[in-house]
């Protein structure tokens, strides 16, 4: 069974070329069953090999040599551990049952086509990212998984807006990458390979704790993964990224390719676990965008907005843990908001699709009666992405308080406040968008029943994984170091109860008395903190004002410069000397002829004279 | 004479009696159709004739005229040249009202002092053979586009006059070379340097340099240029193309045999004559034709700069280094400019229409949106004529380097490289006007164009395009054949 990893990827690749050769010539429903099916396909083969894999062992592919230069040869090869084979298992399965949703929500779509050719093309290089067993086919996946997002969140090109998302998401990714990419040349430099596991073999043995060159190797791997995972400072492309269909923000700025960023820092640990300063920083970056994310959430309108900084601030927690050390729980968490984090979305995608593509929540209200199955299915969402106890939420957030306040005690608070926002935001969603007067009246899908139905399945089957997948155990034993956290039980205690504070606090500021709120509003401190809330910290402002504006400037500044000088100055004599040439061709015979004879002159007083 | 010394002449043969055929014909019964038809059959014999002479070579026939290897392999560029030229000569003649079916007579005769021109190692046959290319190339040249059109008239009235002073001077030059040499053939002139007193010989200078006048005029070589785009413009289409093409084609393979035969490159000043010849018309070329707005005229120029490039694969010649590479780089470059210059006439005559020709910018405007094939077309010449990678062009200028490399001609190697730059801005200027968003002036191909004139644009974007990718089956053709003048 494990002959077959190389297919995992294949599979999606394969439906994602030929959806793209077939230009949207296939049928809807053919299209359907090669972008769903291929995945599924690639799913079925992912947990068969699970079934039969001996976790604690490690499984290699190698399917071709790619290039070699010197030492550093990397290959397609696939590399299977306890680690990948937990990222496998989410790529493929919740991206299946995302694809799934998508081809019932995409269905009116005109380019169906083009939107299953991206999707595949998006899995296929998030399936080469996770199994990479080198750096540099990691790198490949990464840059393709950013390629696809930039293809998706474009994806209704015809708004000009959708394509400035596109191209913000883009460019700031890019700063992250470009950072992971001298990373992964001074690897190179160092070990003349960038095989993953060769390189954190070699590494401890050739430099000491806390080495300069560690750190920076560490730093720099942690500038891609800010990037690429929307943390601090290069968060605030992922907002505005859900311009791109409500599946694409479920599947890839939400369940999948916003958490490569911790998969790469796990997969790398052991150059963090050489650089304690780096690691700290890790902690740091993830509490601070935990924190910030939280509490832009809590003043969004736009209900995609709200989902979308709460999975910044969830990734802070996945942050957080790396950096504190608690590596199992902050993949687990990363496993939980899958799971928890996708349902909230496509529920929310169904919302929109049944209020006609409405996203404000002020414009929602009282819809708990008229759709009881997205209730449901959110309050299950919001419980988990709050924490409360016995979902699946509580059980991954539980282990990172601990192991932070085992790490700092600092930490530990910004953490418990976080989760404290987490809760006040999320069911600030809950109230406002399900309780009050009813606002919007849904409208039922004009969609065929067959296709329809598959929504609510997927729901349905997420909303499971997402209330019982803390009973799941990981096999990361032996891959990422193990640790134990006993904190006392007052700790545990608060880190229970501070969520349920923050539902209290939302029931009684959103439903129960929101005259308090406008009262609480009316001061001017107050309402400023609300507009900083608005702007996500005002971190485009900051960057518009200190950035693009300075540079735009001084391009302008250099537009004449000694360079252009050169480029224009050719022009020009080439202009002149075609101007002064062009007088020589006036028509005239007489002029040809003496011309002529002139030259003739001239060549025989040379040849003869030298 | 022997039998085979005359066989190996069947080619030239075959068309002389296609020629009186063709005269005969026409005083008994003028049709276009049938005309055309006659000119293509024998052009069509003489170029299979080719391979029954091959059999034979190499003859020389009459002390005129040699047919080796070489003459073999530019008789057949010049037939191919002439098969692919005649459909598009007949696709512009056949939308006139009048009849001009003598024009096939004269292309014959003109494609009979080509051939004659290829297999000349004699300073008789030389004369011969140019002023039979010229004297039909002026009647052409004078072809009223329609009657009372004037413009083709001072078109050939200059050509007359201007190339009867060329003549003189290549007469005058044979005249002198024969003074010194004491013999019309081609021979080594190196001899007689060691027989006269003092290092150079004035006199054998003068006469080479002005039969290279005479010759570099033909060849519109800087400064015996200024005719060209004047004649170019003025001249019908088809009179242009054959002017452009299989004219300075012949003449310049004519050039190389004569410059290899007299060892020429021996000779210091000549040499250094020929690389003043050879940076100027690089230079003025594509300098004159930058912000040309006629494309006949950007052609004309374009032309000119060309065989700027040529003459530096001339002057890669060396007693050194070897003959080889210069004179393979001389024929891939010749084929490849042939097969350019002929697409982009093609286009230009598929784009005429029966009261104008067209040949401005301007009638490309959009062309890419009315006429996308056409515009195809005109675009692969444009960028094999720059020469931009995977096009003819691109591996003929790529030889000229070499060859130039090889004998480490530096300066020359400089302004290729600055007047090839100079060269892309006007051959792209082209291609933008073609993608030009709004259409244009309304589509001019009036009626249906020949079946013939649609072949040859499919062959020769073929063959731009075939060996711009796969070259060796064509240089493997011009290795074999053209290392017998070494």
């Amino acid at each position: 069974m494990l002959k077959l990893l190389w297919l995992i990827p294949a599979l999606p690749l394969a439906s994602s070329l030929l959806l793209i050769l077939t230009q949207g010539r296939l049928p809807r429903a053919a299209v359907a069953a090669l972008g769903v099916g291929s995945v599924g396909l690639a799913a079925l083969i992912a947990f068969a090999i699970a079934a039969g894999f001996d976790m604690g062992t490690t499984y290699s592919q190698h399917l071709w040599q790619w290039f070699a230069i010197g030492s550093l040869q990397p290959g397609f090869s696939f590399y299977l551990d306890g680690l990948s084979l937990v990222m496998l298992l989410v790529v493929t399965g919740v991206g299946f049952l995302i694809h799934l949703y998508a081809s019932a929500y995409m269905h009116p779509d005109p380019d169906y086509s083009r939107f299953f050719a991206s999707m595949n093309l998006f899995l296929a290089a998030m399936l080469v990212l996770v199994l990479a067993d080198n750096l540099l086919l990691l790198y490949l996946g990464w840059e393709g998984v950013g390629l696809c997002s930039y293809l998706l969140i474009g994806f209704w090109y015809q708004d000009p807006a959708n394509g400035a998302a596109a191209r913000k998401a883009f460019v700031i990714t890019r700063v992250g990458d470009t950072a992971m990419a001298i990373g992964l040349f001074l690897l190179v430099r160092e070990f003349g390979t960038l095989d993953i596991q060769q390189v954190l073999s070699a590494a401890p043995e050739r430099w000491p704790d806390g080495s300069t060159l560690a750190t920076a190797c560490a730093l720099l791997l942690l500038g891609g993964a800010v990037g690429k995972s929307a943390q601090l400072p290069l968060q605030n492309w992922l907002p505005d990224a859900m311009a791109g269909p409500t599946p694409v923000s479920a599947l890839i700025h939400a369940a999948t390719m916003v958490t490569a960023g911790v998969y790469l820092i796990a997969r790398t640990h052991d150059l963090f676990l050489l650089a304690p300063a780096a690691q700290t920083l890790v902690a740091v970056v993830g509490v601070l965008t935990l924190l910030l994310a939280g509490y832009s959430a809590l003043a969004q309108t736009d209900i995609k907005r709200i989902l979308a900084y709460s999975t910044i601030s969830q990734i802070g927690y996945m942050f957080l843990a790396l950096g504190v050390g608690a590596w199992s729980a902050g993949i687990f968490h990363l496993v939980t908001h899958a799971f928890f984090k996708a349902l909230l979305f496509l529920s929310a995608g169904s919302l929109i699709l049944a209020l006609h593509h409405q996203q404000d929540i002020r414009a929602m209200g009282g819809l708990y009666r008229r759709t009881p199955l997205l209730f449901g299915c959110f309050l299950v969402g919001s419980a988990c992405l709050a924490a409360l106890p016995l979902t699946s939420g509580f059980f991954s957030k539980e282990p990172i308080l601990a192991q932070a306040w085992e790490s700092s005690a600092l930490l530990w608070l910004g953490a418990l406040l976080g989760a404290g926002l987490t809760a006040l935001y999320s069911f600030r969603l809950m109230f406002v968008v399900f309780f009050g007067p009813l606002q919007t009246p849904p409208q039922p899908l004009d969609m065929p029943p067959t296709i329809k139905a598959r929504m609510p399945a997927v729901l349905l089957v997420l909303a499971l994984l997402s209330l019982f997948g803390g009973a799941l155990s990981l096999p990361l034993d032996g891959v990422l170091p193990a640790t134990e956290a006993h904190p006392p039980m007052l700790v545990e205690a608060v880190g229970i109860g501070v969520p349920l504070l923050g539902v209290y606090l939302a029931y009684h500021f959103y439903l129960a008395r929101p005259e308090r709120l406008t009262q609480l509003l009316k001061f001017r401190g107050s309402r400023r903190l609300q507009i900083l809330a608005q702007s996500g910290g005002g971190f485009d402002w900051l960057y518009d004002r200190f950035l693009r504006t300075p540079f735009i400037w001084l391009a302008k500044t250099n537009r004449d410069d000694a360079a252009d000088l050169i480029s224009r100055g050719t022009a020009g004599l080439s202009r002149y000397s075609h101007q002064l040439l062009a007088e020589t061709q006036n028509g005239q015979l007489r002029w040809y002829a003496s011309l002529m004879g002139l030259g003739l002159a001239f060549l025989i007083g040379m040849g003869v004279l030298t | 004479m022997t039998a085979d010394a005359l066989f190996s002449l069947l080619p030239l043969i075959l068309l002389a009696l296609t020629a009186v055929g063709l005269v005969l014909l026409i005083g008994f019964y003028r049709n276009l159709q049938l005309s055309f038809a006659l000119a293509m059959g024998g052009l069509l014999l003489a170029l299979v004739s080719l391979l029954p002479v091959a059999g034979v070579l190499p003859q020389q026939a009459t002390p005129l005229l040699i047919m080796d290897s070489y003459a073999l392999f530019f008789s057949g560029l010049t037939l191919v040249t002439a098969l692919l030229l005649l459909p598009l000569c007949h696709e512009h003649w056949r939308r006139q009202t009048s009849l001009n079916d003598e024009f096939y007579l004269l292309f014959l005769l003109a494609v009979m002092g080509a051939l004659v021109l290829v297999a000349s190692n004699h300073f008789v046959s030389l004369f011969l053979g140019l002023e039979l290319l010229s004297l039909p190339l002026v009647i052409m040249v004078g072809y009223p586009f329609k009657p009372g059109f004037t413009p083709s008239l001072e078109a050939a009235v200059k050509y007359l006059v201007l190339s009867g002073a060329a003549s003189a001077m290549l007469l005058f030059g044979i005249a002198l070379i024969y003074l010194h040499s004491g013999t019309l053939a081609f021979a080594p002139l190196e001899p007689g340097l060691i027989r006269l007193p003092g290092p150079q010989n004035p006199l054998l200078l003068t006469g080479l340099i002005l039969a290279l006048a005479g010759i570099a005029f033909k060849l519109s070589l800087v400064p015996f240029h200024f005719w060209t785009p004047d004649v170019y413009q003025g001249a019908p289409l088809p009179a242009t193309a054959l002017l452009a093409t299989l004219a300075k084609g012949a003449l310049f393979a004519l050039l190389l045999r004569f410059y290899l035969l007299s060892e020429g490159y021996l000779i210091g000043p000549l040499v250094w004559a020929l690389t003043l010849i050879a940076i100027a018309s690089m230079l003025a070329g594509n300098l004159l034709a930058l912000l040309q707005d006629n494309l006949k005229r950007l052609l004309a120029y374009s032309s000119i700069g060309h065989f700027g490039y040529l003459l530096v694969a001339l002057l890669a010649v060396s007693q050194s280094l070897g003959t080889a590479l210069a004179v393979e780089a001389v024929s891939y470059y010749l084929v490849a400019y042939l097969f350019s210059t002929l697409a982009a006439f093609a286009v230009l005559v598929r784009l005429s229409g029966e009261d104008r020709e067209a040949e401005t910018l301007e009638d490309c405007r959009g062309l890419f949106w009315r006429h996308p094939w056409l515009a195809t077309t005109l675009t692969l010449a444009m960028l094999s004529l720059a020469g931009i990678p995977l096009t003819i062009g691109f591996v003929g200028k790529f030889y000229i380097f070499a060859a130039a490399v090889e004998e480490s001609l530096w300066l020359v190697l400089l302004v290729v490289v600055i007047a090839s730059g100079i060269g892309l801005f006007y051959y792209l200027r082209v291609i933008l006007m073609m993608t030009h968003q709004d259409a244009g002036p309304e589509s001019d191909e009036a009626s249906a164009p020949h079946w013939s004139s649609h072949t040859v644009t499919g062959i020769l974007v073929a063959a731009t395009l075939w060996f711009g990718v796969y070259p060796a089956p064509l240089i493997t053709l011009i290795r074999h054949l053209t290392l017998a003048v070494n």
